[in-house]
């Protein structure tokens, strides 16, 4: 088994990168795969916590739960969040890190696969 | 041992954070170690309509008050990192390698290399991963 | 290189697809790049669909995401799933780009 790193840009809402990168990172870590999925840009917002759920957005706090006790290690960039106004600590759902982007970059150094979404 | 990523921006500056980010998280490489014990190696390289990131004579920080990207590229010029510019695309764009951000101010005793594609793709070939901004 | 290549948009960058070379090429049509397995605009394929080179691979779940069936793509396409898209990047491609 492998390890695949999955680094994403896009928002949470206005884009389903996010959803996708999700999915992803569930199948490879379903497959026994070890998984890093960093937040990055408008990526963090998925990191907020008190998102209220409705059908017609993306919505994925039960599921980046769910990666975690998969395992999965998800991390957000501190500079990102913070400058959005979500900080460590009181904003940032539970399990995830809050970090600097030298985690990430430090992860995919060390992965077998980095599939970085470096798109909005 | 040394773990080379390639930062690849292919977009331009401005309208988006993500061209910036790419050299935050280049950046980013240098303190990597804290993590891994093991020294990680950014190049970045400006392809497509990225390379408009290289122009020079930035003012984003006069004008909305942020560090333009001008600036990044002067700093990491002066720290040595290797920047690459696609030949072909500036030349299809019509930009002058003199409109292009140098460093020596900074100190810097390289510019950014203006490169054919075919250089990139290689750096494509010998680094261990690729981020695509 | 063995590259694997992701492309999510109907209206995307496909002169940096053209551009990059590998011993091996695959292209991941995800998102809105299933528009490329799937729409004949003016009753021509997708121009990225050209190189033969290529292997080309679409995401089933976006697909059915959006109003489509295995049976509308392209014959020279792969229909693939998560699961196999996650043996495909993890197998038989040493590098990813998402463009």
């Amino acid at each position: 088994m492998g390890t695949l790193t999955i680094g994403v840009f896009s928002s949470l809402i206005g884009s389903m990168n996010l959803d996708f990168a999700v999915k992803l990172a569930e199948t490879a870590a379903d497959k026994g795969h070890n998984v890093n999925l960093w937040l990055s840009g408008n990526a963090t917002t998925a990191a907020k916590k008190g998102q209220k759920e409705y059908k017609d957005y993306s919505y994925l706090i039960k599921k980046i739960s769910g990666l975690q006790k998969k395992g999965v290690q998800v991390a957000a960039c501190e500079a990102c969040s913070e400058a959005r106004g979500i900080h460590a600590g009181e904003d940032i759902i539970e399990g995830i890190t809050s970090i600097g982007m030298d985690w990430y970059v430090a992860k995919a150094a060390k992965s077998d696969r980095v599939l970085h979404i470096g798109v909005e | 041992m040394s773990n080379n990523i390639l930062f690849v921006v292919q977009r331009p500056p401005y309208k988006s954070e993500n061209p910036k980010l790419a050299i935050t998280h280049a950046m980013s490489c240098y303190t990597a170690d804290i993590h891994i014990d093991e020294p990680v190696e950014p190049t970045l390289a400006y392809v497509g309509d990225g390379v408009l990131n290289c122009i020079r004579d930035q003012r984003s920080q006069d004008i909305y008050g942020l560090i333009s990207t001008e600036q990044h590229i002067k700093v990491q010029l002066s720290g040595d990192m290797k920047i690459l510019v696609c030949k072909e695309d500036i030349e299809r764009l019509g930009i002058k390698e003199e409109r292009l951000v140098d460093g020596k101010d900074l100190g810097a005793e390289a510019g950014l290399n203006v490169v054919p594609f075919k250089e990139i793709l290689k750096e494509m070939e010998i680094c261990d991963h690729l981020m695509f901004f | 290189m063995k590259l694997g290549i992701f492309y999510s948009d109907l209206r995307g960058n496909h002169d940096m697809l053209f551009r990059l070379k590998g011993e091996k090429i695959g292209v991941f049509l995800v998102g809105n790049g299933i528009y490329h397995a799937t729409i004949k605009e003016k009753g021509e394929p997708s121009p990225i669909l050209q190189k033969k080179e290529i292997d080309y691979y679409v995401l089933s779940e976006d697909l059915s995401t959006r109003g489509f069936s295995t049976d509308e793509v392209d014959s020279d396409i792969k229909v693939i799933t998560y699961s196999d898209l996650t043996d495909l990047i993890m197998n038989d491609y040493d590098k990813l780009a998402w463009l």
